[in-house]
């Protein structure tokens, strides 16, 4: 099998979990900064 | 650093106990910040059914993340070729997305539940309720001996410490932030410890291939993968690694307290945004870290000892350098703990609800404070039998065997049980030992399979393919696309499968347990005039725990509890 496609059907998994990663710590940080603003727990 | 008997590197003893300090000492500063004086028992097990996005999603994916899934993915790669962990990782992660509509249907009939048993002892009563905490109960405990083994194994292989000292460490770490907290504390815990994994998983992966050859690893180490291991459509790995994990996609599913505990406790508009995260966190990051053995296949690498669930430390100690070995290290750790945090929380929220709230106490008289005492004493007992059998390296694996049966032959019942009021608890009881049953002998090839008898076996198989699909289906799309989808399975795979299909006994046996338990519940359903009203569920599972608490604990009302 091609090993360019191979290179990249390794490397592109880090890519994905790099973007889950951005998309959970704005979450994260949106939820804490609310949690401080109302004064509650955050969980 | 020094090197060990094996020619891999190992960390210091030092550096060990710094880098397990510096994780389980972060980890328990953050259960301080908000840990009550008083915790509300409701809340120590669902975190008062109110858990924003970017907690739960992170605490769903680091939970379905524990180390034995980057070991088998790995193993996947390394067995089956460049399939491999598409076959271990996909699957594993459509665990998490098929099971949200489920999870919106159960959470709209059951907003105030703390477990799915719990759910069923309202719709049905206690055998149905027993048999399925039973179930949560041992698959938590093999999942939390499993992360001790992998733990205890892990810090072996990078340290001068001893397997028992590792498993000691572990055990000791994980109980010590869970205990007061409870579920709070597991789900605070597990949000942090996604971002230390998957920003490891970010960077390990990466270098380890470069480190390992890049590119020309791929022409160089051709000559090792046989033709169906450098297939990308290999039937070998799809029919020994695949297939199988298909058909229990809705079984550990269902079957899994941990998942049930978060769709109880996540915003309940935020359900499917959650769980669809979820499944793309675990999916990249399951995939990704096979790869790990896909590489060692095209490097030539022999696993150490014959053992390829020791490929990913010994991958890591061969390409990297010791900082990264550190990080490496943290993110098995993270994966052992934020997955043995949850079971922990789950085992003491089912002995808590199912044991105490529904069978011990008197009929609305359960009292908040035994039942959180009952909780802390469950994640001791819990964490001490994992060490125990962790320490006799009991092949406890071979026990999820039962276990998936057992939730494969629980899954239509279950699921059956939230939308049709004609099921009752004899049909729910009789259908699940009945498809046990059957399963065991065809699991175990205990009878000879040519002839008659394997026709049938694969009769049942075909009708459990459809089964498994039109489950799917009904999930998303309804009853009607669910029927279409099944018939098509059935006729679509019948022709290939019939008289062939048995010689794959892990596959056509968990095909057998969905068939039988389907086929058994519906035919002692479909007549009756039975009815259920689905409000009365919400009616009768409420909090236990119904003294408000304040900011810091206190409580300011001792009015103890309203469950009917």
């Amino acid at each position: 099998m091609n090993e360019i496609f191979l290179t990249l059907y390794v490397l592109v998994w880090p890519v994905v979990v790099l973007g889950v990663l951005w998309v959970l710590g704005r979450a994260f940080i949106k939820e804490i900064l609310q949690a401080r603003r109302e004064g509650r727990s955050l969980i | 650093m020094a090197p060990d008997g094996a020619g891999l590197y190992q960390l210091g003893g030092w550096t060990i106990i710094g880098l397990l300090v510096l994780f389980y000492g972060g980890t328990l500063l953050m259960t301080l910040f908000i840990s009550k004086k008083n915790e509300n028992a409701d809340s120590y097990m669902t975190a008062g059914n109110n858990v924003g996005f970017g907690i739960s999603a992170g605490s769903m994916t680091a939970t379905w993340i524990w180390a034995s899934s980057m070991y088998a993915s790995a193993t996947s790669g390394y067995t089956y070729g460049i399939s491999g962990p598409i076959h271990y990782g996909l699957w594993g992660a459509l665990m998490i997305l098929f099971i949200y509509p489920f999870g919106k249907r159960i959470r709209a009939v059951a907003p105030k539940a703390h477990t799915l048993a719990e759910v069923m002892h309202a719709r049905h009563g206690k055998s149905s309720q027993l048999m399925l905490a039973g179930s949560n109960i041992v698959g938590s405990i093999i999942s939390i001996t499993s992360n001790f083994i992998a733990g205890g194994a892990l810090i072996t292989l990078l340290s001068p410490f001893s397997f028992n000292q590792g498993i000691l460490f572990i055990g000791g770490g994980i109980l010590l932030y869970s205990l007061w907290s409870g579920f709070r504390a597991s789900v605070l815990t597990d949000a942090a410890q996604v971002f230390a994994m998957l920003g490891a998983v970010v960077i390990v992966i990466p270098v380890v291939f470069f480190a390992a050859g890049g590119t020309d690893m791929f022409v160089t180490g051709a000559a090792n993968l046989t033709p169906q291991q450098s297939d990308f459509f290999s039937s070998d790995a799809f029919l020994n690694q695949g297939a199988p994990y298909i058909a229990a996609v809705l079984a550990y599913a269902i079957g899994n307290q941990t998942i049930a505990q978060r769709l109880f406790a996540v915003r309940e508009d935020l359900i499917k945004k959650t769980f669809i995260t979820a499944t793309v966190g675990y999916g990249a990051t399951i995939i990704g870290i096979g790869m790990m053995g896909v590489m060692a296949l095209y490097a030539g690498i022999v696993p150490l000892d014959g053992d390829t669930n020791k490929l990913i430390p010994q991958m890591a100690a061969t390409y990297l350098s010791p900082v990264l070995l550190g990080i490496f290290l943290i993110m098995i750790i993270g994966a052992l703990s934020s997955t043995a945090d949850s079971d922990l929380s789950a085992l003491s929220s089912i002995v808590m609800t199912d044991v105490y709230g529904q069978n011990i106490a008197k009929k609305g008289e359960a009292n908040p404070k035994t039942m959180l005492f009952i909780g802390r004493i469950t994640m001791v007992l819990a964490t001490g039998i994992g060490l125990y059998f962790a320490s006799k390296q009991l092949d406890i694996l071979d026990l999820l065997v039962f276990v998936g049966a057992l939730w494969g032959a629980l899954v239509f019942p279950v699921i059956a049980s939230f939308y049709w009021q004609k099921v009752t608890n004899r049909a729910f009881t009789i259908s699940v030992l009945a498809a046990l049953v059957v399963f065991l002998p065809v699991r175990f090839a205990w009878l000879r399979f040519d002839g008659t008898v394997g026709i049938m076996v694969d009769v049942l198989s075909v009708i459990g393919i459809g089964v498994v699909l039109g489950l799917m289906a009904f999930g998303f799309f309804g009853l009607k696309v669910a029927k279409i989808v099944a018939a098509v399975a059935i006729v679509a795979a019948a022709p290939f499968s019939i008289g062939f299909l048995h010689n794959y006994a892990v596959l056509s046996g968990s095909l057998v347990a969905y068939a039988v338990s389907t086929l058994v519940c519906y035919f002692m359903c479909f007549r009756n005039k039975a009815t259920f009203d689905f409000a009365s569920i919400a009616r009768t599972i409420g909090d236990f725990d119904t003294r408000s608490d304040t900011a810091d604990g206190q409580i300011e009302e001792l009015t103890t509890k309203k469950q009917a």
